[in-house]
């Protein structure tokens, strides 16, 4: 047997793993989109395009269907007890990671490999991609603070806020969720339905 | 080239890697065994000797189950970046059982403010830092040994050492205890408080009928007097709150007409308030920020993406640019400089121009014509 925070690291780690694969390949697709001539064309090849493309959505799937895991895995190693900030920003950035991720898997999904044609879409999914990792690393950062007092975010410019904690109360968060979920019900259904941009 | 390049810079970030080591950042206040019970400190395949020197300052003679305070000053030894020190209070160095209270003492505050037996304290630039644990003796009379262990760091540490330093043991006999002698109750710890909370300070004693208090801050000379209430055995002593990074520290005596007894310094234990949000608000949170991401991203997507009626670009000036077909031989569409410079003005018919290719008159518009021709 093994505990809950042993089992916990393991799935961070995939979660982390995946995603990291999954933002390189995106931004890479998004540069290739946009700066044709970025490393002598050779990022922008269709070979590399399409290869990079396959790669960032396997390793985004897989990466959402752990963060679940993940998260759950976490909150029992805590003892399903949040007792300071960190802890609590953990949560919320998980929630913003998984908001992040959701939308770029979606958003490939409905609109197909084409995407990386546009340089619009191609730029927000790169943006997408980008924010995605970047809360997926804060929230890896929290667990490292946690259990070892340090992390790589220490030596780095960027330090999101994660000591002190918004704590919004539980009404104003479910009005919030049913605002989300309305808002993605009048996107995906009543909205104007997204075509799948085909590659020429 | 460019592989090899690859390759170096792989390797570099390996080796970044391996100057990490693994609790740099200290595993907090506890209750442990010596070195942790086999931690990289007590490993001799990891660690190695400290290179720095600790004092301990504690009376050679107690009395049972009354207050002595056990000094500790460590200096001189290499630190990691955070300059985190370890130290340990021992009664034995086993590796199990270790613990001041599995031989009868009792710890009725650690230099933290808590009641553990290893606490971690930054030290300062000067390198020395003295700790003070205030313990109750134990019950039972004998001679009983205290051992202080130090782990530490090092920075540079190409090695990866972890630092160790055990003193030697520190006797104190411990005497039986002059019968109506008045102290601090046995189980009796100092209360925790938050930061703000100015609640009188509960003390509770044995074989006392009057108690006084001193309180001051931390490098503070002169301390005051607080007013203390209480009858029996419980005491109400009326401390400021603490606030900030300040720390209060105060004084008990115990008298009951034998004997006065002024007991060690103690320190107002300081907690930051207790954290406000819970498990489930931070479930929610985190799913509300998810689904409302989510969905304005979706939204963003469905905006600028091509869909079924949404306003298409007008693009037949372009369409037709490359569609058109060219003019027949001859056909070609002039340039109006070209037209205007072959018409031949004409002194005949004033306000007309004759134009040789078409043979037609053509109005002048910098002279129009007067009247009907």
């Amino acid at each position: 047997m093994f505990g809950a925070a042993t089992f916990h690291a393991a799935m961070a780690e995939i979660v982390v793993g995946s995603m990291v694969l999954a933002s390189l390949c995106a931004l890479g697709c998004a540069a290739g989109s946009i700066f044709p001539n970025l490393l002598g064309a050779r990022l922008a090849s269709e070979r590399m395009m399409l290869t990079m493309d396959k790669a960032s959505i396997a390793g985004a799937c897989l990466g959402l269907a752990f963060i679940p895991i993940a998260a759950l895995s976490g909150s029992f190693a805590a003892d399903n007890t949040v007792t300071n900030g960190l802890l609590y920003n953990k949560f919320v950035y998980t929630g913003l990671a998984t908001g992040f991720w959701a939308a770029f898997v979606i958003g490939r999904i409905r609109l197909g490999p084409g995407l990386w044609e546009h340089r619009s879409l191609s730029a927000l999914q790169g943006v997408t991609a980008a924010m995605a990792i970047l809360m997926t690393t804060m929230v890896s950062s929290i667990g490292g603070k946690l259990v070892r007092g340090e992390s790589l975010f220490d030596i780095m410019p960027i330090w999101l806020p994660s000591d002190s904690a918004t704590v919004l109360n539980p009404i104003v968060s479910i009005v919030l969720m049913l605002i989300g979920t309305g808002s993605l019900f009048a996107v995906l259904k009543l909205g104007p339905k997204a075509e799948r941009i085909e590659t020429d | 080239m460019r592989s090899r390049a690859a390759i170096i810079t792989v390797i570099a970030i390996l080796l970044a890697a391996g100057a990490s080591m693994a609790n740099p950042g200290g595993n907090g206040d506890a209750d442990r065994d010596y070195t942790c019970g086999g931690s990289c400190h007590g490993d001799p395949a990891l660690s190695t000797p400290s290179d720095g020197t600790v004092s301990v300052s504690v009376d050679n003679m107690a009395f049972t189950g009354t207050a002595t305070a056990v000094h500790v000053t460590a200096s001189g030894m290499s630190l990691s970046g955070n300059r985190l020190l370890g130290v340990f209070l021992l009664g034995s160095i086993d590796g199990n059982g270790d613990h001041p209270e599995d031989h009868g003492w009792s710890i009725v505050q650690d230099p933290n403010g808590g009641s553990r037996n290893y606490v971690e304290v930054v030290v300062p630039p000067s390198g020395s830092v003295t700790l003070t644990w205030v313990m109750l003796a134990p019950q039972t009379t004998g001679s009983v040994n205290l051992f202080v262990e130090t782990h530490h760091g090092s920075n540079p540490n190409s090695n990866n050492w972890a630092y160790s330093g055990l003193t030697r043991g520190y006797t104190v006999d411990v005497q039986p205890v002059p019968e109506n002698l008045p102290g601090f109750a046995f189980d009796w710890k100092p209360e925790t408080r938050v930061t703000g909370d100015d609640n009188p300070t509960v003390i509770r004693t044995t074989n006392t009928t009057s108690v006084s208090v001193q309180w001051m801050l931390e490098n503070e000379w002169i301390p005051h007097d607080a007013v203390v209430t209480g009858e029996g055995d419980e005491w109400l002593a009326q401390i400021p709150a603490t606030i900030g990074d300040t720390r209060i520290q105060y004084q008990v005596t115990t008298s009951n007409g034998d004997f006065s007894i002024t007991q060690p310094w103690l320190t107002v234990a300081t907690q930051p308030a207790p954290f406000d949000g819970d498990i489930w608000d931070a479930r929610l949170q985190g799913l509300a920020l998810a689904l409302l991401v989510t969905a304005f991203l979706l939204s963003l997507q469905a905006r600028l993406s091509p869909w079924k009626g949404g306003p298409a670009e007008d693009m037949t000036s372009e369409v037709e640019a490359e569609t058109a077909p060219p003019e027949p031989p001859g056909l070609e569409p002039e340039e109006p400089d070209e037209y205007w410079s072959r018409l031949v003005p004409s002194e005949d018919n004033p306000g007309w121009l004759w134009d040789p290719v078409e043979e037609d008159w053509v109005a002048d518009p910098q002279n129009p014509p007067v009247g009907d021709e």
